[in-house]
């Protein structure tokens, strides 16, 4: 199908532009455009993620538990006082050292464990991880880092959700339950957005990250496209053309911010339905 | 009992990453002195009631803001390499272009000046705009406006955000030689972290301790910031706003 569309095409535009055409749609690059799922899964998932890890650093940093409350400051502070790619890199190898470990001691079993200097103890205490596995501890990784980002926000927006709402409604007989649920964090949204779309940017932008979490994402990819081809029956069919599949790259994450710029937009106007805030109708 | 603590894992790793460590601050340091002028340039061109300006400053600041650092050190190192051949070789100067020294500056010089000039046109609308009248009231050229009016009430409201600015950049420059070839021992902390976590898979002491110099170095930033921004508001008297130990959250 897609081979006799290019060969369609380049009856009509000529010869050069259908070997290019027909270049760009091989099997490796399909292979190319088919690996930004990694991107999207990673971008969903991890903000996803950030939101819960958010809502619960949001909700310890207003907890009258004083231990609970320097629990939620000590999360956000350190999480911004650490560049974000130390904690990507830092909680899948700890957590599959972890894992690790405890396979040794199940599997290999104390003894052996003390006897062996070198890792692992045995082969059934190394753990394989797939791309999947990857992909999770990324998404949970970019929760964590983004969340403490995301919990500043929603505590900020949650601070911000007038008073009078809140006695209103413990007034007319909610419950604190009811009345945190339904009222602040209902009305939370409208002034937490413009930050989660801030936090989304930056999150974003991470995800390009993957590739030093061993996963054939886009960034992988390009460099492997690009890179100088050399086949000894044919000679030399392409030299370094790293720099364009790079700024293809470029423009699509450039490209993502601008979509994601829309989608806020509308988001924005939609949260703030009915609410004496400026930027609603 | 100091032989003990010379021995001790943590003590080692705190005496070795000190070079490692200079080397982040090195990209830091080398990136704000052009980041800076920079920035307000493109600020200034943003600002500037010249459309085709606007509009390139703009889109500049537009496209280094929305894509990521990483991305942008692949794309630039490869352009570079690419005109390798045509350019530098036969110029000579390909041993300092391609070197990580020079280029990893240069493109955090890129990245954090749009940051930064998004910041300044920001502040830049919110100058005060009686002042200026008053300013071209007395007569003053527009150099004048600029430098005695314009430009101190930029800097100081900008002031704030940018040492938040400067951490982020710090915190950049570990995407360096995540990028860029290592040229023998010139490593930085997540370079000297990695090794050392291959080494003997210790992932919370190695990385406990780069975390503990990137935290150490980001206050002491935020904290040279305070003492310049005290500088810029000395001048002001009642209510100072004073610089908080409270990062912000956003770039």
């Amino acid at each position: 199908m897609l081979e006799f569309l290019i060969a369609q095409i380049g009856q009509w535009l000529g010869e050069d532009i259908g070997a290019s055409l027909a270049y760009i749609s091989n099997g490796k690059h399909l292979a190319w455009y088919a690996s930004v799922r990694y991107t999207l899964i990673a971008a969903v998932g991890g903000a996803t993620c950030a939101v819960l890890f958010g809502l619960l650093g949001a909700a310890l940093k207003q907890s009258s538990f004083l231990p609970f409350k320097w629990l939620g400051d000590f999360y956000t502070t350190i999480v911004r006082g650490v560049p974000d790619v130390l904690f990507i890199l830092f909680f899948p190898l700890a957590f599959e050292k972890g894992v690790e470990y405890i396979l040794a001691y199940v599997k290999c079993g104390a003894e052996n464990v003390a006897a062996t200097t070198g890792w692992p103890p045995c082969d059934a205490a190394q753990w394989y991880l797939s791309t999947g596995d990857y992909l999770v501890m990324a998404c949970v990784s970019l929760g964590i880092v983004y969340g403490a980002f995301a919990a500043n926000v929603i505590h900020g927006a949650m601070m911000a959700v007038s008073r009078g709402q809140l006695e209103a409604a413990s007034a007319y007989g909610f419950t604190p339950r009811q009345v945190f649920w339904r009222f602040k964090v209902r009305q939370m949204w409208a002034y937490a957005l413009p930050g989660l779309s801030n936090v989304w940017m930056l999150l974003l932008k991470a995800t390009s990250l993957l590739s030093l979490l061993q996963i054939a994402d886009i960034v992988q990819w390009a460099g492997r496209l690009g890179a100088a081809n050399y086949f000894p029956r044919v000679g030399l069919v392409h030299p370094d053309w790293r720099w364009k599949y790079y700024l293809v790259l470029f423009l699509f994450f450039i490209l993502m911010t601008m979509i994601s710029e829309r989608f806020f937009e509308a988001l924005q106007r939609r949260a703030s339905r009915g609410m004496a805030i400026t930027g609603s109708n | 009992m100091f032989e003990s603590l010379h021995q001790s894992a943590f003590i080692q790793d705190v005496i070795i990453f000190a070079k490692p460590a200079l080397f982040n601050l090195y990209f830091a340091l080398a990136s704000i002195p052009a980041g800076f002028p920079f920035a307000v340039l493109l600020a200034l061109g943003k600002a500037s009631p010249n459309k085709w300006l606007a509009l390139l400053s703009r889109g500049y600041i537009y496209a280094f803001r929305g894509s990521p650092l990483f991305i942008q050190f692949f794309m630039c190192y490869s352009i570079m390499l690419a005109m390798n051949q045509s350019l530098w070789k036969p110029w000579g100067i390909d041993h300092i272009v391609l070197h990580p020294l020079f280029l990893g500056p240069f493109v955090l010089v890129l990245n954090t000046s749009a940051y930064a000039a998004e910041l300044f046109y920001g502040a830049l609308k919110t100058v005060p705009k009686g002042e200026v009248e008053a300013a071209q009231a007395y007569g003053m050229s527009r150099w004048n406006v600029f430098r005695s009016v314009t430009w101190p009430h930029m800097l100081r409201l900008a002031w704030p955000a940018y040492s938040n600015e400067m951490v982020f950049l710090f915190h950049a420059t570990t995407l360096v030689y995540f990028t860029l070839p290592v040229i023998n021992e010139q490593k930085d902390l997540m370079n000297k972290a990695t090794d050392l976590f291959e080494r003997d898979y210790n992932v919370f002491l190695h990385f406990g301790v780069a975390a503990l110099y990137f935290l150490l170095i980001s206050i002491l930033i935020f904290w040279v910031a305070g003492l310049i921004q005290k500088h810029l508001n000395s001048h002001i008297t009642g209510d100072k706003v004073r610089l908080s130990f409270k990062p912000r959250y956003l770039r």
